[in-house]
């Protein structure tokens, strides 16, 4: 316990990473083309919730979007159907990017949290010096 | 002199601090978690009237902001949090200052002897 708020800042870094690193999977399959008689690619949301064992924040999961993705018409793709359609995953590039945000300000939102944290614990230490 | 009322007030003080930046560590962890709701370390009023009556010993109580929420349920503000966080790091930094200067007026005083 002696360090908490670093290690409960921590929890709050990796959880914002694990966001991060899940937004940076959904754009980068966002133009993943499949044949029509195949799932798209199936856009990954983080579920967090506050840590029940204490102060912090966890990770409970990942939850997918919908397979069905759109279909395009595109006849000269070489997955394009017998009708010209490929399927696309349904992703909300806008949406991904403002995530995106949120995520990165959540993370330095955390890292200065350490910084402090730390200013904290040196002048702690420094009690009966002098 | 060494169980004063002064070295009680600021191990309550630095109680309290430390208190608030778990505190504050945690909101800060969940701003981006639905439904979490920011939490509040109080103990300046109750260490206030503590000091007064002579005594100086308190303990920090905890509750749940009652500010509003966004969609999401959560109600953590960033700007507040951070700005808080300072002024908790710097309170702490000046009570520590001041138990150091506590401590070097017993030293004083042992030499004198």
């Amino acid at each position: 316990m002696t360090f908490d708020a670093i290690s409960i800042a921590g929890s709050g870094l990796s959880t914002h990473r694990i966001w991060l690193d899940s937004l940076s999977d959904n754009i980068s399959n966002i133009n993943t083309a499949v044949s029509p008689n195949e799932e798209a690619f199936r856009q990954r949301y983080v579920a967090v919730q506050a840590d029940k064992n204490g102060p912090g924040v966890e990770v409970v999961g990942a939850l997918f979007g919908d397979p069905e993705g759109r279909l395009v018409y595109e006849p000269a793709h070489p997955l394009a159907d017998e009708n010209g359609y490929v399927r696309y995953p349904d992703i909300d590039l806008g949406e991904q990017m403002s995530h995106l945000i949120l995520a990165q300000r959540g993370y330095a939102a955390n890292a200065g949290v350490v910084d402090r944290a730390k200013a904290t614990y040196e002048a702690a230490l420094q009690i009966g010096r002098s | 002199m060494l169980e004063s009322v002064t070295s009680a007030a600021l191990v309550s003080a630095l109680d309290g601090l430390s208190a608030r930046q778990r505190a504050i560590a945690d909101n800060i962890a969940n701003v981006n978690t639905p439904g979490y709701k920011a939490k509040r370390i109080d103990f300046e009023d109750a260490l206030r009237a503590s000091v007064a009556r002579r005594d100086g010993h308190v303990k920090a109580t905890g509750r749940e902001s009652l500010d509003p929420t966004r969609l999401d349920g959560n109600n953590v503000n960033l700007d507040v949090e951070t700005l808080s966080n300072i002024q908790a790091v710097l309170s702490y930094q000046f009570a520590t200052q001041a138990v150091n200067g506590q401590f070097s007026s017993i030293r004083t005083a042992l030499r004198t002897a």
